[in-house]
């Protein structure tokens, strides 16, 4: 008989640089969300002393519908409003062509496509955004102007950023709807397939619904990309803030209008600057709630697989 | 195993110090919408008289209407022997005054207006003393469209009305004009041009409770006004003006003598903008070019002095080509009186 005399010591044995590179890489986790409450609190300061000021109410803020701070006019309304139709315009593009583009990587490319087709998506989200902007300029706004009459079209419009935008967003998408897409287990295709469907109702009617928590949050995530985007903006859907629903008229976005102001001379603490600062937390709301959103979306669709 | 992951991590630890040791000395690009221009000489000619001796930077900043006068001053500069660094950013000149007066990052304000009191005293707590060097005219052209062909001419009124908050449609400036949308592009608030354009036009047309122009009431109308589109960057309203037969806008001369193809020049009162009219101000909108510098400034850094120096000098040589009018005799010695008496 072996008898055990002594307990085996169960305690973990001490590995000291295990310690260390998990006590590094909880620091880079902390670190990150440090950063995003640090940029929350200064916006936030800055933008509580807009709201503090007795000349600016919320309800103006919100619903007034002229921005002009030199006038003493707040209402956010015409930057949210060319915001969210060069974000709409951007979404008419990306979508379809993003999706569409997803379903053939992964339902009926073959591997050399793949590997052809991937890559080159990937140089057009690597172009910069200011060259977009550019691109908008002189190549779109020519295009819609040739299509629809120069009368029609003014030369800063923000159907063309919005458009431009699409085409910005469109690698996004398709990668992660792609992404999304694959994810879904083979053997529900092949269950598919052996009831007789064929490839293209197995794609839409089956894979698709089966990914579209994946493809929710691909949209959202491209919306956020979409609201958020500045150069674009900037240079070719105009410089003055309009409430218009025409989108071949020139109207300042949110982010251009922080863009053109930030690079003159507000002295600090005016209600200029901190004006700024308000369209800046509005942004950071917009995304959140997009964010939000999109988290809610997800977990009513996720579908698990065993 | 594990002494390996050691190896790594050290040698990983360094990689990052030692990167972050050289990227603290790199400089950091400024994020801005204006426009900058870096000038470095490639050869020195060998007659000049020791340019090349000279070294260090030269900061400018300020109006967009000075700006193609200023760069072309900075490209002769150094093509005749300056081997330093030189950048021209083209902000306004409110802006430029900032830069000057209140961040002290500037070595020379360009400014196509005069310095206001406010900005003088600003300039003076920071220890700057602001001299005021007159190097050029410029008429503030009035463009629209060459596809226009219904405007020529306006009264100074007409102009107001057109840029002001009362109007939107031409015919409601005169009957006769198209019943359509006017599409207006104006320099910003930065911008001295609108500062002038303010005071001259707009302030007239909205006289206060004393009969006195208001500049605050001018200011206001012209910002009140539908369809306006404003940028401190003059190419942006050149392409809006190119872009419309209903749009219009204004600013320095040199931007419409560039554009002169697709761009058509108004006449005021039956004055159009020429050399001759600019000069002895029967043109309405005829305004003077500044630079500014300070005393403390051109004896700390001789290049700075040499450079005013020179732009004093060869101005009249540079300004016509650029599409400016020359400063009155008087008033350029008056400049160069000013520049030897602040580095004597």
């Amino acid at each position: 008989m072996y008898l055990i005399t002594e307990r085996m010591d169960l305690k973990k044995r001490p590995r000291p640089f295990e310690t260390l590179v998990r006590s590094f890489l909880f620091f880079c986790a902390a670190f990150s969300i440090l950063i995003t409450f640090g940029i929350i609190y200064e916006i936030g300061k800055e933008a509580l002393l807009f709201f503090g000021n007795p000349e600016v109410n919320m309800m103006e803020f919100l619903f007034g519908t002229r921005w002009q701070p030199q006038a003493g006019d707040f209402g956010i309304l015409p930057l949210l409003n060319a915001t969210l139709t060069t974000t709409l315009f951007a979404m008419i593009v990306a979508l379809p062509l993003g999706l569409g583009v997803a379903i053939y990587l992964s339902e009926y490319a073959t591997k050399r496509t793949r590997n052809l087709l991937k890559p080159v998506l990937e140089i057009l989200a690597g172009i910069p955004t200011v060259v977009y902007g550019f691109f908008a300029l002189t190549f779109m706004t020519p295009l819609l102007r040739s299509i629809f009459g120069t009368d029609v079209v003014n030369i800063y419009n923000t159907a063309s950023a919005g458009l431009v935008m699409g085409i910005l967003i469109l690698p996004l998408v398709a990668s992660m709807c792609e992404d999304a897409l694959s994810a879904v287990p083979y053997n529900l295709r092949e269950a598919s397939y052996g009831l007789g469907a064929t490839k293209i109702e197995t794609a839409l009617k089956i894979v698709v619904p089966a990914a579209i928590s994946g493809l929710a949050s691909a949209v959202i995530l491209a919306l956020s990309r979409a609201v958020g985007e500045t150069m674009i903006v900037a240079m070719a859907a105009g410089a003055g803030a309009k409430l218009t629903f025409n989108p071949f008229e020139s109207a300042e976005t949110m982010t251009g209008h922080i863009v053109r102001i930030s690079g003159g001379d507000l002295s600090y603490d005016s209600i200029d600057y901190n004006s700024l600062f308000a369209i800046a937390i509005t942004l950071f709301f917009l995304t959140l709630l997009l964010n939000i959103a999109s988290q809610k979306i997800v977990k009513k669709f996720r579908q698990r697989y065993e | 195993m594990k002494k390996k992951y050691y190896r790594v991590l050290i040698a990983l630890a360094i990689g990052m110090l030692a990167i972050s040791a050289c990227s603290s000395t790199a400089t950091v690009p400024e994020v801005e919408q204006d426009i900058q221009t870096e000038v470095q000489n490639p050869e020195p000619q060998p007659e000049e008289q020791g340019l090349e001796a000279l070294s260090g930077n030269i900061t400018l900043a300020g109006s967009s209407t000075v700006y193609p006068l200023a760069e072309a001053m900075v490209d002769r500069f150094s093509a005749e022997g300056f081997t330093g660094e030189i950048t021209i950013s083209s902000v306004g000149s409110g802006a430029g005054f900032e830069r000057f007066c209140v961040a002290g990052e500037t070595d020379i304000a360009n400014a196509s207006r005069a310095i206001k009191d406010s900005e003088v005293e600003s300039c003076q707590a920071i220890g700057r003393t602001p001299i005021e060097f007159r190097v050029g005219t410029d008429a503030i052209a009035i463009v629209v469209s060459t596809e226009n062909t219904f405007l020529t001419d306006v009264t100074l009124e007409e102009l107001g009305m057109i840029f002001s908050a009362r109007t939107t449609k031409w015919s409601d400036v005169r009957a006769e004009w198209p019943n359509e949308n006017i599409l207006r592009f104006s320099p910003g608030t930065d911008s001295g041009t609108f500062d002038y354009f303010v005071e001259g036009v707009m302030a007239p047309l909205n006289p206060n409770a004393e009969g006195k122009d208001d500049m605050d009431a001018g200011k206001l109308d012209i910002l009140n006004a539908e369809n306006t589109q404003f940028s401190e960057d003059d190419n942006v309203l050149v392409l809006g003006v190119k872009g419309s037969q209903y749009a219009i806008g204004y600013f320095g001369f040199a931007y419409y003598l560039e554009n002169k193809d697709s761009l058509k020049a108004i006449s005021i009162d039956g004055v159009a903008p020429t050399a001759e009219t600019a000069e002895d101000s029967s043109y309405a909108l005829a305004r003077p070019l500044f630079i500014y510098s300070d005393a403390g400034i051109l004896k700390e850094k001789p290049q700075v002095a040499a450079f005013v120096d020179f732009f004093l000098t060869y101005v009249n040589d540079e300004i016509e080509t650029v599409g400016y009018f020359p400063a009155s005799d008087e008033a350029l010695n008056a400049a160069r009186q000013a520049f030897s008496d602040a580095v004597k």
